[in-house]
């Protein structure tokens, strides 16, 4: 029950969102995230969009292990 | 694999340092970590270990009985996710009380919860509202929504919890914590960096191979410096202030209470209950509740499992008596479980 799924922002409308992940796409809860716009990643959970994603996690964790060597 | 976890697959099989004992305190990252076959490259002296970040897994067998009893002795249609429905209470899960005759209705979001109570007016609903602070916003959008469209005939069976105070009460069981990032990603990350203040060391952890292998490799890196630390290893998902609007929500609607956690027993102000002027959305005062004590499997040793004591291999009924198939105990019934993980991916030889 704890899973979240990355999806892509179809359509917002009036606190709700169509989201689109893996070519499925289903109505979520936009009511937690200010300003949602079409084309941005957000992480969903329980049929709640609950936070942005800003960046792939291959740059990010390239990044995050630069700063270890 | 790609260069950063390839990077992060060297850090890994180098280390040469301390024994270390990291704690998966999400139940979703035990599951992962087995599937992607990331404990075969920890060296010997990394040993991972289970926690209690499986909402489903520390929710006491008292609040299953508490739903039973909404079913058959209120005719309320009890909503939940899929994950509790098999879990064991005292005399019986809620997929026994369907079988008496109790209606059990499997949703994918509360939000659906309240749909269903809309369409269904001349029931009474209510929601099983288990789950960390990933989940606790969309139990109170749910709430919100109900009193919105003005629907007498939905509620919340509530076992929410907190996870900073489960941390501090597992302080001792591990030396470094694989924080959950979706409960993260709606707190922030203040909790955690105060606990490096009081010697608790842990990495916010994304869900991917290299999200979860980076944060490994962090948490190694960083165990050799000797002070504790804290690292956010899934800045893409989680920010330091956390999503303000689910905070707000979860505040309007929610208080802290104490909670009974499998495994770790009462934790002082480590659950959430609605508050007074939502009482009426409370399961509990709605139908006036009595207080259940519930009890357990005495041979399941789901408990400390969740405290990482003992792995599921410990426990006697592993395989055995207790499969997926059929479950004694919640480790083994919910999809996060630790013991389901095991069962799954472990095979009898880790
Ligand atoms: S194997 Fe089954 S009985 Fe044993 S601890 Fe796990 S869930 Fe409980």
């Amino acid at each position: 029950m704890c899973v979240g799924l990355p999806a892509k922002v179809v359509r917002v409308q009036e606190g709700t969102a169509v989201v689109d992940a893996t070519g499925a796409q289903r109505e979520v809860s936009a009511e937690l995230l200010d300003d949602l716009e079409p084309g941005e990643y957000v992480m969903v959970h329980a049929g709640v969009a609950i936070s942005r994603i800003t960046s792939d996690d291959e740059d990010e964790t390239d990044a995050l292990l630069e700063e270890l060597s | 694999m790609t260069g950063a976890a390839d990077k992060a697959r060297a850090i890994i099989e180098s280390y040469d340092g301390p024994a270390l004992r990291i704690m998966e305190v999400c139940g979703t990252h035990t599951h992962e970590i087995f599937r992607l076959g990331i404990r075969g490259l920890l060296p010997p002296q990394v040993r991972l270990i289970s926690g209690p970040g499986c909402p489903v897994c520390v929710t006491p067998p008292g609040f299953i009985d508490e739903a039973v009893m909404l079913g058959l002795e209120h005719d309320v249609t009890v909503c939940t996710f899929g994950d509790l429905v098999r879990v064991p209470g005292t005399d019986m899960s809620l997929a026994g009380a369907r079988s008496k005759g109790a209606r059990v209705q499997v949703v994918y979001s509360p939000l659906d919860a309240v749909d269903y109570a809309r369409d269904h007016a001349s029931e009474q609903v209510t929601f099983l509202s288990v789950g960390f602070e990933t989940t606790t916003p969309a139990n109170c959008l749910a709430v919100e929504r109900a009193d919105a469209a003005g629907l007498g005939n939905f509620s919340l069976l509530t076992a929410n919890k907190t996870m900073p105070q489960a941390y501090q009460a597992l302080k001792g069981s591990a030396d470094a914590f694989l924080y959950p990032g979706h409960v993260c990603a709606i707190t922030g990350t203040r909790a955690e960096e105060d606990l490096v203040g009081q010697g608790v060391s842990g990495v916010v952890c994304g869900f991917t191979a290299p999200e979860i292998m980076c944060a490994l490799a962090i948490i190694l890196r960083r165990s050799q410096e000797g002070r504790p630390f804290f690292a956010n290893a899934y800045p893409r998902v989680v920010t330091r202030e956390g999503n303000k609007g689910a905070q707000g929500l979860v505040a309007r609607l929610m208080e802290p209470c104490d909670a009974t956690w499998r495994g770790l027993g009462e934790i002082p102000g480590s659950g959430m209950r609605l508050r007074d002027a939502y009482a009426a959305y409370d399961a509990r005062r709605k139908f006036d509740l009595p207080h259940v004590e519930g009890r357990s499997n005495p041979a399941c040793r789901c408990g400390d499992v969740l405290r990482g004591a003992c792995t599921p291999h410990d426990c006697p009924l592993f395989g055995k008596v207790c499969t997926p198939q059929h479950p004694v105990g919640a480790c083994m019934v919910s999809g996060e479980g630790a013991c389901s993980a095991y069962y799954q991916y472990g095979g009898e030889q880790l």
